[in-house]
């Protein structure tokens, strides 16, 4: 039985597919994959990169994407599915995470005058996250409020909180690392959503409740801050 | 009763998928699998959680097919070694392929036309009762795939075992 080949199988099939997003690094499509609701991340090639450190980068972090997932998911933190990876495309197909939110839309439409109390338990769901994210040594190196979802349960049921978007992500046990990773949450937090200082404490003090490894970090992250941007002095 | 599922990224390749229990000839149907007499893969169903973990591990082969990039010699040998967390091929072969003893088997194949013959010339081959593919999930032998997928405790508080075992299959070229 002579089957068809098509080298362009999935170029082709994202050609149909809807276009979320197109970043610097990748283009994000939704689509429906073996009858399920999908998200592809396609790292397309760069033309203006030389070909072989174009596909020696490009396969790297779609390779360390894919582990960080994984990472996090064997840990119990909740991430989306991975369903499939084409690594002649450099494309992950990943579980759409349907009826969700970002963290970034909840905080943003919550009443400000409320906003500091209301939001406090999402601020310390997402501290204990981040914490077991750090203790199993994974760096996200994106960490904004639109990288977190929240998915509503049943009626009276506790939301989910996913953390999505590991393009940039990779594993670390050095507390620099990790100090850099909330440094940059908090400067996405703070000019995201201003006035949520004490929010973004909440959220520092849950972490450090939360991590058997906190101290090192929030030290670290202490001395980050003192030094401006995202730059860890080590080697 | 069998399941089939036209691949969105080849389209033309259909998945067809049936299941069966109370099945008295195991050992004579995976002498036919082996001889090449039988177009599909046998799999044990007691390591299947889902038919979606049979649709994962079909759309890889097809797709490592598509590349030149299959690890083994066959489009079905290659689907029971996708659902198999380890690269180990003869190891895939015991754990998921279908035994002399079983009792149960699902089969699956790939095709392009319609499947009505190939599901009588199956029906036909395995002396056993067909089922719905759903059913499946009554077969698992959770234990057993917990263990071999090396599922964590708090994987299993926080997903599915089905998205655990998916999760394996599509991230086992880089782990």
């Amino acid at each position: 039985m002579a089957l068809e080949k098509s080298m362009a199988a999935i170029p082709e099939f994202l050609s149909k597919a809807e276009l979320l997003k197109q970043g610097a690094e990748a283009r994000v499509y939704r689509a429906r994959f073996l009858g399920r609701p999908t998200i592809v991340k396609e790292r397309f090639r760069k033309q203006y990169r030389h070909p072989l450190l174009d596909e020696k980068l490009t396969h790297r972090r779609t390779v360390q994407e894919v582990r960080s997932v994984l990472r996090c998911r064997r840990a119990g933190i909740s991430v989306p599915v991975v369903y499939f990876v084409d690594y002649s495309s450099h494309s992950i197909f990943l579980e759409e995470i349907v009826g969700s939110s970002t963290v970034r839309d909840h905080i943003a439409s919550s009443p400000p005058s409320a906003r500091c109390e209301g939001l406090e338990p999402l601020a310390e769901r997402v501290g204990q996250v981040l914490a077991r994210m750090h203790d199993e040594d994974v760096i996200h190196g994106d960490l904004t409020t639109s990288n977190m979802l929240l998915r509503c349960g049943p009626e009276d049921g506790v939301s989910e909180l996913f953390l999505i978007d590991f393009g940039l992500s990779y594993i670390s046990a050095l507390p620099e690392d990790k100090g850099v990773d909330l440094y940059v949450l908090e400067k996405a937090f703070l000019s995201t959503h201003p006035h949520t200082e004490a929010l973004f404490q909440r959220l520092l003090k849950s972490y450090a409740a939360a991590s058997k490894k906190s101290s090192a970090v929030i030290k670290k992250l202490e001395e980050v801050r003192l030094r401006g941007r995202k730059r860890s002095m080590v080697g | 009763m069998h399941l089939t599922h036209e691949l969105e990224l080849f389209p033309g390749h259909k998945v067809t998928q049936m299941l069966f229990k109370e099945v008295k000839n195991a050992a004579e149907l995976r002498q036919c699998a082996v001889e090449g007499k039988i177009n599909g893969a046998l799999i044990n169903p007691t390591m299947l959680v889902n038919p979606f973990q049979v649709l994962v591990a079909a759309n890889k082969a097809v797709n490592s097919q598509n590349n030149g990039k299959m690890k083994t010699r066959s489009l079905y040998s290659e689907i029971i070694f996708n659902l198999s967390p380890t690269n180990n091929i003869s190891e895939a072969f015991k754990r998921f392929g279908c035994s002399d003893g079983d009792d149960s088997v699902l089969v699956v194949f790939i095709h392009n036309e319609d499947e009505s013959q190939l599901l009588a010339d199956l029906t036909a081959r395995v002396s056993g009762r067909q089922v719905p593919v759903e059913e499946v999930s009554s077969l698992t032998d959770h234990a057993k795939v917990k263990k071999l997928y090396k599922v964590t405790q708090e994987e299993e508080e926080s997903g599915t075992l089905l998205d655990a075992v998916v999760c394996r299959m599509a991230a086992k070229d880089v782990m």
